[in-house]
C-alpha cells in the first residue's frame, strides 16, 4: 500500500521512543499515520520474537481496519503481515490481561462475559425487585402537578425504566472508581447526610453483583476494573506484559477513560508509583474536538489535553486534512471559533478548541476537493419530523441517479431516527445500507435462523412455514423468474390450512396434489419435495439442544464461510444463554435471535460489513448511520438531519434535556443526581481538595449535567459536519410536539454561511 | 503357552531383544523401567504380565495398579484373551478402587475408629455426582449468608472445587483442615479475597462432618480411611500383602503421592514388582499426580532399565518432535535444524473457523478414501472441545461417510431428548408435585413417546388437550376432540395417545405401593389388562421409588409396540441410564430422607437437581456402542491419557490460547496443594506470575511432546485467523511452530506447501 507521508505526518513517523502526543484534526490521516508507525516499529528490528507493538483503539469496527492497514504496510516492508503487533479495543485488551491470570482476580477459567443485553436484563430484574420493596420512593420525586392517572401511569410505565437507568449509571461509576458494594457501604455508613438515590444505587449494585457472581459472569465494566486490579496487584505480571508490549500506540485518545489511561500508563511503565525506571514508549493520538463518548462515563478529552501539555511528552500536530472542500473546512473552523467566543453559555465554550483544520499543502497526494456552488446547504426551513425525512428522501432520489459512483450518507442523532429514515428509503425502493447498531449481514444471518427457529416453535403455522420457504430461497431474489416462483409457492404455502398435509401427509392425502400448481412452474414437485425433506429434518432437530439445532440449520441454510462462522458463534452464544436460563424454550430463544435480527443489540458480527466498514464499497447506495457510528468515516455527500435544540441543546434555560423527565419534580436529572450523591459519599467532589466527603446539594448536578451534555453535543455536531467531503446538507425539525427550535449553533452556522461563507464557493 | 505364542495374539508382535530380556527376567525381580512415550514400555509391561501367567504365577496374586482405569485397558485385554489359561483373574485397580474395596471389606472393623458417628450404619459410597449433591445442600444456605461473594464462579463448579480440595488433601496426604491455610498463604491478590479460602475450608469441614455423621464416603474419605485406618492395621495390611504378591504399576509418574507412599512400604514385602515410568509425562498433575515422587520409587527396585527409542514416530515426526521441543526451550538457537519437518507437517491457513473445519474434514476424507488409512488411525484433537465444535465436526465427517467416536457422547444425559420425555411424563403422572411443564415440553414428549407422531400433530394435540389448573397439569381425552380435528391428528395416533393418557391417569390416581411390593420388570409383562394396543393403564400401585416408576413407564408403556422407545434402542439406552442415575441418587440420599431432613420426594428433588445442572450432567457413555475403527475426536489431554498412538493427528485451533492455559480454579490450586509446594509457615509461599508462566510453558511443552510422541506419520495443523467466537488467534503454540518453520531451508519451487504459516494462506 503506497503511503506518502506529508511533512507533519513524517514528524510523527520519525518517533523512536518515549512519550508522544499528537493532536489531529478530522481527515488528517491519523489512523493511517499510526498504522504506518506501528509497521515501522515492527520492521525496525528492535522487537524480540515474543514482543508486539500494542495498538489500542476505541471500537471493534476499528480493530480490523487497523490490523489490515498495519499488515498491508508490513507486507510493503517485505515482512510477514500478521505478526509483531496486536490491535485491541480497551475491552479486548482487558480480556487479554485478565485471561493471563483469572484466578488472581477471583475468576474461574470459564468465566463468562455477559453482554449489555444480558446485564441489562439482570439489572432490570434487580431494580424491579428493589422497587417492589420500596414502592413509596417515587413519591419523593414525582412532580407535584401530576394528576392521579398520570401518577399511576408513570409508576407503572416510566419509573422502573428510570430507576434502572439511574442504577446503571451509578454502578458503572462505582466500578470505574473500583468500589465494591462492601466498600461503598462503608462510605455511606460514614456519611452524615441521607442520600436516598445513593442508598438505592448501592442496594441494586449489591444485588446485581451477587447475581453476576452466581452466574460465574462479569460485565464489560468489571472486565476493565479487574484488568487494572490484576496489573496493580502483581508486579511480575505487569513486568511480563511490559516486556511483551514495548510500544503502545493509542488511537482515539480523546475518548480515553480514566481506567484506560491508567491501564496503559501502567503498561507503558510511566506510572510513578510502580515505575521501574523504564521510560515507557507511549504514543497517544486523538482529536479532543471529536470526543463524543463522555456522557455518564469517565471518558474525557481532558485526559489527552493534559497529556499533550506534559513536559515529558513530545507534542505533534496533524492539522492538514485533504478530506473536505474549503467551504466545509471553513464551516468547521468557524464552529470552533464561534463556540470559543460566542457560545451563549460560558460553561460550554471549551467544547471545541484549536488546532483549526488546514487544507493539505500544494503537491500533496491527497488534495482537497474543489468547491462548487451549492454544495453546502443549511436549510433554515421549519420541517415536521416527517416532512424532514420526506425532504431528504426527495433530495436523494433526485441526486442519486446522476451520482451512482459517489458515496452518500444520512447522519442521524439517534438510532430511532435512523430506522425512520431507513423505512422511508425502503418504501421508495432506494438502495441503502444501515450502520446503526448491528449491521445488516449479522442481522440477515440471525434473521434467517430466527425465522426457522420461530417456525419450529410454532410448527402449525402456515404463514411461518411460508416465511421459512422464502428464507430457504432467499438467493432467488436476484433472479426475477425464480423470484416469481418463490412468490407463488410461498403464497400457496400460506394458504395451506393444514401444514401436516404437506409435511407429514397421510397416504393419498398429499397437499401437493391439490395445491393446483400449473405446469409453468417447472420442476415444482421436486423442488417442494426437497423443501419438505429439509423441514422434516429440522422438525427432528427441534428436540436437540439449541446450539446443535442452530448448527444443523446453518448447514442447510448457508454456504458462505462468513455466514457459517456467524452461525457457529450464534450457536455458542445461544448455548450459553440456554445454560443460564434452563427454563427457556424455543420461543424465548427465538426472541433472543429476533432481537439480534431486529437490531436491538450490539453483537459483534464477523462479516466484512461489521468489522471493516468502508463507505467506498457502497457507492450509489445510501448509508444511514448515527453520527456516533460515522466517526472515522467520510462520504462525498452528507445529510446531517434533526439539528434542533433537543438533539443539540446549547444549555439555555428553554432547552429540553433528554435526561430531565417531565414527571420528575424540579426538572431534576435523576441520573446525574444519583451520581452526585455517589460522588459526595465517596469524597470525589471537586470542591473537596482533601478528598473528604462533602455535602450534597440537590439540583447542582442537574445543572452541571446540562452543560456537559451541551458540550458533548457541540462536538457531535462538529463530527457530523466534518464527515462531508463535497456536499453537506443540514436540516432541522420542530420535534414531536412541534415546539423545537433550530439548534443555536445551527443558526450561527447558517448566519455565517449566508453572510459570506457561501460566496467563497 | 510360550511367550511368543501369547504375543502373537496380543499385538505384541515385535519385542526387541532388550524388551525380551526384561520380560523374561526372573519372576522374583523388582524392576523399574523408564523411557519416553512410544518406546514400548507398556507393551513390555503387558508381555511381562503374560510371562507371569505363562510361568504359572496365579492370576489372583497379581495386582496391576494404574492412575486411571483406562490406562489398565491393555493389561485387562491381554489377560482376558482366550489364549490365556483360565486360572483366576488378575486384579486391576486404581488407588481409589483399592481403597473402596478395602473399606467395604473391613468396614465393621474400622468404622468407629475412623470417626464415623454411627458405625453400625453401612457405608454409602458417593459418586462425584452424589458428592456434589451433598455439597450443594450444605453450601446453599451459606451462600445466602454471603459466602463466596467476592469470587466469580458458577455454583456447580464451586461445589466441585471444594470437593476437589478434599481429594487433593487425601491424595497428597495432608490434613484436610489445612486446605484453607495453604491456599491463603499462596494468594498474592487482594487481601479481602482471602476470606474465600476460609469459607472454602468451612465448607470442606462441614462436608466431612456430615459424611462422618451419615456414613457417607466420598473419594477423599475412602482414600483417607484406607491409608490411615486400614493400611496401618496389621490385619488389613497382611491381607493385602499376602494376597497380592506381584505388583505391576504402569504410569507411576501420573499417580498421586499417597500411592507412591503405599508402594514404598509395600514393594519390599512383595515377591516381585514391575514399575513403569514415563519421562515427560505428568499429565494428571491437576489431579494431584506427582512425577517426582513416582521417580523416587526407583530406589525400591533392584533392577533399573530404560527404553529410549520410539517405536511410534517415523523419522519425519521425530524431527518435528526435536525441532518443536527446541523451539519451545528458549530463544532461537543458531544450530541448524536436525532435518526437514515439512514431510511430517501439513497445514493451511483460513480466516474463519468453519473453513478450518471443512478443511480438516476434507483432509481426513482424503486420507481415508484416497490413501485407505483406517479411520481409527486418525485423531482430531483440540485443547478444549466445545459441544458445538464436536457436533460440527462429527456432522461434517458423517456426511462424508466417515465414522467418528468421541471421548463422550455429544450430549449430557440431562440434555438427551429421551430424558426430557421421561421426566415430562413423570411430572404429568405426579400432579401433586406442582411442577408444570411447558407446552413445548409436552409436545416434544409426545413426539418421542408415540411412534409416528410428528411435530405438527404433537403441537396441535398439545394445544387442545394439555391444560393446567391451579398449578396442576392434566391431559384431556382424545375422544372429546372435534371429529374434524381427530381426523387431522389421525385415529391411529389418537388411539396411541389415549393409551398413554390412560396409563398416566391410571397411575396418578392409584394408591401408593406397599413396602415389599415387587419391583417392576422391564419387560412390561404384567397381569393387568390394558388398552388394546398392548399397554396397560398405570393402575398398579403408585411407586414409592422414582426409579421404579421410570422402569414401569418404560416397561409398561414406552417400550410397547406403537410407542416411541419400542424400536428406538438409543432412547431405550438413555432410559436405562436415567433409571440407573436415579437409583444411585436414591441410594445416596436415602439417609437424609430417612432422617426426615428432606421432605421432598426423590422424583421431585431429582428433577430439581437436573434443572440446576447438579446431576445427570455426566456423559455416560455406556449406551454408545462406538465403532472401534473410527476417527477419534477428543481433547488433547484425554487422547494422551488414553495412551494409544495413531498414524495421523489433527490439531485444531493451533493459534488458540487454550493450548497454553491450564484450568484456573479460584478455589483450588493443583500446584499449591501438592507435596512440592512449601508449607504455609514458610516465607516463600506466594504463587507468583513467574510460577504461573513456568507452569504453563512446561504444560505446553509436555502436551505437544506427548502428542507428537503418540503420532506415527504426520501432524495436520488446523489454523484459522478468527477462533470459534470470532476472536483473533495468535497463541504461543502458533509462535513456536512458526519459529520451527522459519528455521527450515527454502522449499523447492515446485513444492505444494509454503514454508511459513502466514504465507501459506488460502
Amino acid at each position: 500500500m503506497p503511503f506518502e507521508a506529508r511533512p507533519k505526518q513524517q514528524e510523527v513517523l520519525n518517533y523512536t521512543g518515549g512519550k508522544m502526543g499528537v493532536a489531529a484534526v478530522p481527515g488528517s490521516g491519523k489512523t493511517v499515520t499510526l498504522s504506518a508507525l506501528a509497521a515501522r516499529l515492527v520492521a525496525g528490528n528492535s522487537l524480540g520474537d515474543d514482543q508486539e507493538v500494542l495498538v489500542v483503539t476505541l471500537v471493534n469496527s476499528a480493530v480490523d481496519n487497523f490490523a489490515g492497514q498495519v499488515a498491508g504496510f508490513l507486507a510493503g516492508h517485505g515482512l510477514l503481515p500478521n505478526l509483531g503487533f496486536r490491535v485491541r479495543t480497551l475491552h479486548g485488551l482487558a480480556h487479554d490481561i485478565v485471561r493471563e491470570r483469572p484466578a488472581l482476580v477471583a475468576l474461574s477459567d470459564d468465566f463468562q462475559i455477559i453482554d449489555e443485553r444480558e446485564s441489562g436484563r439482570i439489572l432490570r430484574d434487580t431494580a424491579e425487585a428493589w422497587l417492589s420493596s420500596h414502592p413509596d420512593m417515587i413519591n419523593d420525586f414525582l412532580a407535584l402537578d401530576l394528576d392521579e392517572r398520570q401518577r399511576e401511569w408513570v409508576r407503572g410505565d416510566q419509573w422502573p425504566d428510570l430507576i434502572t437507568n439511574i442504577a446503571s449509571n451509578f454502578i458503572r461509576q462505582a466500578k470505574d472508581w473500583q468500589l465494591t458494594p462492601a466498600e461503598l457501604r462503608d462510605h455511606l455508613d460514614r456519611y452524615l447526610q441521607t442520600l436516598p438515590l445513593a442508598e438505592m444505587g448501592w442496594a441494586i449494585y449489591a444485588d446485581y453483583q451477587r447475581a453476576l457472581v452466581y452466574r460465574g459472569a462479569v460485565d464489560f465494566d468489571d472486565l476493565i476494573r479487574l484488568a487494572l486490579e490484576a496489573l496493580e496487584l502483581d508486579q511480575d505480571l505487569l513486568e511480563r506484559l511490559r516486556q511483551r508490549w514495548p510500544y503502545i500506540l493509542e488511537d482515539e485518545a480523546q475518548d480515553s477513560s480514566r481506567l484506560q489511561q491508567r491501564i496503559l500508563a501502567l503498561l507503558a511503565g510511566s506510572d510513578p508509583s510502580t515505575s521501574t525506571g523504564t521510560a515507557g514508549n507511549w504514543v497517544r493520538v486523538g482529536d479532543p474536538n471529536q470526543a463524543i463518548y463522555e456522557t455518564f462515563t469517565t471518558a474525557s478529552p481532558e485526559h489527552l489535553r493534559e497529556f499533550l501539555a506534559r513536559a515529558d511528552v513530545e507534542r505533534r500536530e496533524l492539522p492538514n486534512s485533504g478530506r473536505s472542500t474549503q467551504s466545509i473546512i471553513d464551516l468547521a473552523n468557524y464552529l470552533i471559533d464561534w463556540t470559543q467566543e460566542k457560545h451563549p453559555v460560558e460553561a460550554v465554550r471549551g467544547a471545541l478548541t484549536p488546532p483549526h483544520i488546514e487544507p493539505t499543502p500544494p503537491g500533496d497526494p491527497q488534495p482537497n476537493p474543489v468547491d462548487r456552488h451549492g454544495q453546502v446547504q443549511i436549510v433554515g426551513r421549519k420541517f415536521t419530523p416527517q416532512e424532514e425525512i420526506h425532504a431528504v428522501a426527495d433530495s436523494i432520489a433526485r441526486w442519486l441517479p446522476d451520482h451512482v459512483d459517489q458515496t452518500v450518507a444520512v447522519l442521524v442523532p439517534r438510532n430511532l431516527r435512523g430506522f425512520q429514515v431507513v423505512n422511508e428509503l425502503e418504501r421508495r425502493g432506494i438502495k441503502h445500507v444501515e450502520l446503526l447498531r448491528s449491521t445488516r449481514a449479522t442481522r440477515e444471518t440471525a434473521g434467517a435462523l430466527g425465522n426457522v427457529v420461530n417456525y419450529l416453535a410454532d410448527p402449525v403455522s402456515a404463514a411461518k412455514l411460508a416465511r421459512v420457504y422464502r428464507v430457504w430461497r432467499r438467493d432467488d431474489r436476484e433472479d426475477a423468474d425464480a423470484q416469481r416462483r418463490v412468490d407463488r409457492v410461498a403464497q400457496a404455502l400460506r394458504r395451506c390450512r393444514r401444514v401436516e398435509g404437506f409435511l407429514w401427509p397421510r397416504v393419498g392425502r398429499d397437499w401437493m396434489d391439490d395445491a393446483g400448481f400449473s405446469d409453468e412452474l417447472l420442476g415444482i414437485r421436486e423442488h417442494l419435495d426437497e423443501f419438505r425433506r429439509l423441514v422434516r429434518r429440522w422438525h427432528e432437530a427441534a428436540l436437540l439442544p439449541i446450539d446443535q439445532l442452530i448448527l444443523t440449520l446453518a448447514q442447510d441454510l448457508f454456504d458462505e464461510p462468513v455466514d457459517l462462522a456467524m452461525a457457529h458463534k450464534l450457536a455458542v452464544v445461544l448455548g450459553r444463554v440456554s445454560e443460564r436460563h434452563p427454563d427457556w424454550r424455543l420461543p424465548e430463544l427465538t426472541e433472543e435471535l429476533a432481537v439480534i435480527a431486529r437490531n436491538e443489540r450490539r453483537f459483534l458480527g464477523l462479516s466484512d460489513e461489521d468489522t471493516r466498514f468502508n463507505p467506498e464499497h457502497h457507492r450509489g447506495q445510501v448509508v444511514v448511520s448515527t453520527v456516533h457510528k460515522a466517526k472515522g468515516l467520510e462520504w462525498d455527500r452528507v445529510y446531517l438531519i434533526s439539528v434542533n435544540n433537543y438533539n443539540f441543546p446549547a444549555g439555555l434555560p428553554h432547552d429540553q434535556f433528554i435526561s430531565e423527565r417531565w414527571f420528575v419534580r424540579d426538572s431534576l436529572n435523576l441520573e446525574a443526581e444519583g451520581l452526585a450523591q455517589l460522588r459526595a459519599a465517596v469524597g470525589k467532589t471537586a470542591e473537596d481538595a482533601q478528598g473528604r466527603a462533602s455535602s450534597y446539594v440537590e439540583g447542582e448536578a442537574t445543572r452541571k449535567a446540562r452543560f456537559s451534555y451541551a458540550t458533548e453535543r457541540m462536538r457531535l455536531l462538529y463530527v457530523g459536519i466534518t464527515r462531508a467531503k463535497r456536499d453537506l446538507i443540514m436540516t432541522w425539525n420542530s420535534g414531536k410536539r412541534g415546539d423545537q427550535q433550530p439548534a443555536v449553533p445551527f443558526i450561527a452556522l447558517q448566519t455565517f454561511w449566508e453572510a459570506g461563507g457561501a460566496e467563497r464557493a | 503357552m510360550t511367550l511368543q505364542h501369547v504375543s502373537s495374539v496380543q499385538g505384541i508382535e515385535h519385542l526387541s531383544p532388550h524388551q525380551q530380556v526384561l520380560v523374561e527376567h526372573p519372576i522374583s525381580s523388582k524392576i523399574f523401567l523408564e523411557g519416553p512415550a512410544g518406546a514400548g514400555k507398556t507393551t513390555t509391561g503387558v508381555a511381562r504380565l503374560l510371562h507371569y501367567l505363562d510361568v504359572g504365577v496365579p492370576a489372583h496374586s497379581i495386582l496391576v495398579l494404574t492412575p486411571q482405569r483406562t490406562l489398565g485397558t491393555p493389561y485387562h485385554e491381554a489377560a482376558r484373551s482366550p489364549e490365556i489359561d483360565a486360572g483366576g483373574e488378575i486384579t486391576l485397580l486404581t488407588i481409589g478402587g483399592l481403597a473402596q474395596r478395602m473399606v467395604d471389606l473391613f468396614w465393621p472393623l474400622i468404622a468407629e475408629g475412623a470417626g464415623f458417628g454411627h458405625p453400625q450404619q453401612p457405608p454409602t459410597f458417593l459418586t462425584l455426582e452424589t458428592a456434589q449433591y451433598y455439597m450443594a445442600r450444605l453450601v446453599r444456605p451459606l451462600l445466602d449468608q454471603g459466602y463466596f461473594e467476592s469470587v466469580t464462579i458458577d455454583r456447580n463448579r464451586l461445589c466441585s472445587q471444594i470437593i476437589d480440595n478434599l481429594n487433593k488433601a487425601a491424595v497428597v496426604g495432608f490434613p484436610y483442615t489445612e486446605i484453607g491455610e495453604r491456599l491463603k498463604s499462596a494468594w498474592g491478590g487482594q487481601q479481602s479475597r482471602e476470606r474465600i479460602y476460609e469459607e472454602a475450608q468451612i465448607c470442606a469441614s462441614r462436608f466431612r462432618r456430615h459424611c462422618l455423621e451419615h456414613s457417607l464416603l466420598d473419594f477423599s474419605l475412602q482414600v483417607e480411611v484406607f491409608l490411615k485406618h486400614l493400611w496401618t492395621r496389621p490385619i488389613c495390611r497382611d491381607y493385602l500383602t499376602s494376597r497380592y504378591r506381584h505388583i505391576l504399576v504402569d504410569n507411576v509418574e501420573d499417580d498421586v503421592p499417597v500411592t507412591h507412599d503405599l508402594l514404598r512400604e509395600w514393594i519390599p514385602s512383595a515377591e516381585s514388582a514391575f514399575l513403569i515410568y514415563d519421562h515427560e509425562a505428568g499429565y494428571r498433575r491437576f489431579l494431584g499426580a506427582d512425577p517426582e515422587g513416582g521417580y523416587a520409587l526407583r530406589d525400591r527396585c533392584e533392577e533399573h532399565a530404560a527404553l529410549k527409542e520410539s517405536f511410534v514416530m517415523l523419522p519425519g515426526v521425530q524431527t518435528l518432535s526435536h525441532e518443536l521441543t527446541k523451539s519451545m526451550d528458549g530463544p532461537p538457537s543458531s544450530s541448524t535444524p536436525s532435518g526437514d519437518v515439512r514431510p511430517a507437517l501439513v497445514y493451511e491457513y483460513h480466516r474463519y473457523h468453519p473453513e478450518m473445519l471443512d478443511w480438516i474434514a476434507e483432509q481426513v476424507c482424503a486420507l481415508v478414501e484416497g490413501q485407505s488409512v483406517p479411520p481409527g488411525e486418525i485423531a482430531v484433537l483440540a485443547p478444549f472441545l466445545s459441544d458445538a465444535l464436536r457436533f460440527s465436526l462429527t456432522n461434517r465427517l458423517e456426511r462424508l461417510g466417515i465414522p467418528t467416536r468421541s471421548h463422550r457422547p455429544s450430549r449430557a444425559l440431562r440434555e438427551e431428548p429421551a430424558t426430557h420425555c421421561l421426566l415430562t411424563l413423570a411430572v404429568l403422572a405426579h400432579p401433586e408435585w406442582g411442577i408444570v411443564p411447558t407446552r413445548f415440553d409436552v409436545a416434544h414428549a409426545l413426539i418421542q413417546a408415540i411412534e409416528g407422531m410428528d411435530l405438527v400433530r404433537a403441537q396441535l394435540l398439545t394445544d387442545i388437550v394439555y391444560r393446567t389448573e391451579n398449578n396442576v397439569p392434566s391431559l384431556g381425552s382424545f375422544d372429546r376432540i372435534r371429529s374434524e380435528m381427530q381426523e387431522r391428528l389421525t385415529f391411529v395416533l389418537g388411539e396411541r395417545y389415549e393409551g398413554l393418557r390412560a396409563w398416566i391417569k391410571g397411575y396418578a390416581s392409584s394408591t401408593p405401593e406397599r413396602p415389599g411390593d415387587p419391583a417392576p420388570s422391564h419387560s412390561g409383562e404384567t397381569d393387568h389388562g390394558g388398552p388394546s394396543n398392548g399397554t396397560q393403564a398405570g393402575s398398579g400401585p403408585r411407586c414409592q421409588l422414582f426409579d421404579h416408576f421410570l422402569s414401569r413407564l418404560f416397561g409398561e408403556l414406552l417400550s410397547q409396540p406403537g410407542y416411541g422407545f419400542h424400536r428406538d434402542y438409543d432412547s431405550a439406552e438413555v432410559a436405562a441410564n436415567l433409571i440407573e442415575s436415579v437409583r444411585k441418587f436414591r441410594w445416596a440420599t436415602e439417609e437424609v430422607r430417612a432422617s426426615g431432613e428432606n421432605p421432598t420426594s426423590v422424583g421431585e428433588e431429582y428433577i430439581q437437581m437436573v434443572e440446576d445442572g447438579v446431576i445427570a450432567a455426566q456423559y455416560i457413555r455406556s449406551w454408545q456402542l462406538e465403532p472401534e475403527d473410527a476417527v477419534l475426536l477428543a481433547p488433547a489431554y484425554t487422547f494422551i491419557i488414553r495412551n494409544r498412538p495413531v498414524d495421523y493427528e489433527f490439531w485444531l485451533n493451533v493459534g488458540g490460547r487454550g493450548w497454553w492455559e491450564r484450568l484456573y480454579q479460584p478455589l483450588t490450586h493443583p500446584y499449591v496443594l501438592s507435596r512440592h509446594w512449601p508449607p504455609p509457615d514458610r516465607q516463600d509461599t506466594t504463587w507468583t506470575d513467574m510460577d504461573e508462566v513456568e507452569a504453563r510453558e512446561e504444560a505446553l511443552y509436555r502436551l505437544t511432546k506427548g502428542l507428537i510422541r503418540r503420532c506415527r506419520r504426520r501432524v495436520y495443523l488446523g489454523l484459522s485467523e478468527l477462533g470459534e467466537q470470532g476472536n483473533e488467534q495468535k497463541g504461543p503454540l502458533l509462535h513456536a511452530i512458526q519459529r520451527v518453520l522459519r528455521e527450515m531451508p527454502a522449499e523447492p519451487a515446485d513444492s505444494a506447501g509454503g514454508s511459513d504459516l502466514t504465507t501459506h494462506a488460502i
